[in-house]
């Protein structure tokens, strides 16, 4: 599979300009992960003085869920940016005009994830700021390049996810709906704001299975304990090599099913 | 003008639900050619269009473009087309950045892209146009943009959809120009215009399937 990156970038271009012609919108969606950030701070300072094993390297509760809200941008943006863009581009009536280029399955799902992942990404950077200037987040142990490595490696084990959204939003218009449920329940069984062991043994090991799971340990461990990150990012690298061929083989199958059907000029 | 064909239709059928909105189209395009497909509304019009196009796969038959299955990415290099104007660019965008953003899509360098727009744009007069947001610009001036977009990469197929519906005399003009300087192209359009149909070569009503 060859990408043509002279489409990829058209797309990435397009959505840039789209995204930052609303202007107030684009601010809001800057800062509103903060509000999350701030809700978990004073939840960790509700409990001052509470340690836990459990929480792995992260030094406070407070540590432990601001990866969960940092990350929760990146994983939106590579889960369900791909079918949430889909369903724009039926609404307005652009995905046909889009099919008539000849554009590969494989250039369209990286376009349309382009922009959103690297805002995403830098907005992640943006709370991280934050939450060390103002709200304490120790990051003098932080390895920077296992932090960016596991959002990179995160973006691509996640990715595969958004591109089956975008498949079922091809074949039944509103299933981006799916990915964001799918994503929500990964989230919560893979330690995003709680750890892993308080779960029930079953799912416990179900979470051993999650991409996500390898998403929050990796980027704990790479910023409070600035080593062990590797194997999470292999992990994550492993389930993106085996899901990217088959989940953009799926979506060029639904495209040509809303060709049978017709449909692909509908919404 | 003679030549392969660059479009081949065979016993073209389209059928949704249960009905047959097209049955059983043949057609030959050679460069130069210029046809246009008439019809009652509902006649098929557009889905013939967009059977070509390869936005809608036909229930039965074939139909290629420079040999190569339509839908194909091959096919669709070289098929320049324009349907549904009104609802196919991205509002928030100037004309020139929609414009800008297809030649992306076509696989068309930054460098490339920009002459080839600035081209059209001179030879259409549509440097108002391009300038303001789609929103903003009225149905006529959008259809002039479509017309722009399908000329995009040097197609050798042009599929219009009623291009001229909501044109005043002059834009209809400046298109019917650009068409006949481009020789090699063959062209197949769907419309109700007499004028239109007037400067075609050959004329085909598709409710005498």
């Amino acid at each position: 599979m060859s990408v043509n990156s002279t489409v990829v970038a058209a797309l990435v271009r397009r959505d840039r300009l789209i995204v930052m012609s609303y202007r107030l919108s684009f601010v809001l969606e800057l800062f509103h992960g903060i509000v999350g950030l701030a809700l978990y701070y004073f939840i960790s300072k509700t409990f001052a003085g509470f340690s836990s094993s459990d929480l792995g390297p992260a030094p406070t509760y407070f540590a432990y869920a601001a990866v969960g809200i940092i990350m929760g941008g990146v994983l939106d943006a590579t889960s369900s940016g791909v079918g949430y863009r889909i369903r724009e581009e039926q609404v307005t009536g652009t995905l046909e005009a889009v099919s008539t280029a000849p554009v590969t399955s494989l250039d369209l799902c990286l376009g349309l994830m382009g922009f959103p992942f690297l805002f995403a990404s830098a907005r992640a950077a943006f709370y991280l700021v934050v939450a060390a200037i103002l709200m304490g987040l120790d990051v003098g142990s932080t390895s920077w390049p296992g932090i960016v490595l596991v959002f990179l490696a995160t973006g691509a084990a996640m990715a595969p996810i958004g591109i089956l959204a975008g498949a079922a939003v091809l074949v039944m218009k509103r299933g981006q709906l799916i990915s964001g449920t799918l994503v929500f329940l990964m989230s919560i069984l893979a330690g995003m704001v709680f750890p892993v062991s308080v779960l029930p043994d079953g799912l416990e090991a179900l979470s051993a299975l999650i991409p996500l799971r390898y998403a929050f340990d990796g980027a704990r461990q790479a910023l409070f304990a600035g080593t062990g990150w590797e194997g999470d990012v292999l992990a994550l690298v492993a389930f993106a090599v085996v899901l990217w061929p088959l989940s953009v083989l799926l979506f060029g199958r639904a495209g040509a099913w809303a060709r049978r059907a017709g449909s692909l000029s509908e919404y | 003008m003679t030549g392969e064909p660059v479009l081949t239709i065979e016993g073209l059928a389209r059928r949704f639900g249960g009905r047959d909105v097209v049955a059983g189209l043949d057609l030959d395009l050679r460069a130069g050619d210029r046809v246009a497909l008439c019809g009652p509304n509902g006649a098929g019009k557009t889905t013939v269009l967009r059977c070509i196009a390869g936005t809608v796969a036909p229930t039965r038959g074939s139909v290629t473009v420079v040999s190569h299955p339509a839908g194909s990415l091959e096919a669709r290099r070289w098929t320049g087309v324009s349907l549904s104007q009104d609802r196919s660019f991205y509002l928030r965008l100037s004309g020139r950045n929609n414009l800008l953003f297809f030649a992306g899509v076509r696989g068309i360098p930054r460098g490339e892209a920009v002459r080839m727009v600035d081209a059209l744009a001179q030879e259409l007069e549509l440097g108002a146009i391009l300038a303001k947001r789609v929103d903003r610009c009225s149905t006529g001036m959008v259809q002039q943009l479509a017309f722009a977009r399908a000329l995009l990469g040097v197609p050798r197929l042009l599929l219009l959809d009623e291009p001229t519906r909501s044109l005043d005399a002059e834009a209809t003009e400046r298109l019917w120009r650009a068409v006949e300087a481009r020789p090699h192209l063959a062209l197949l359009i769907a419309t109700h215009r007499d004028d239109d149909v007037a400067r075609c070569q050959r004329r085909i009503d598709l409710s005498c399937l």
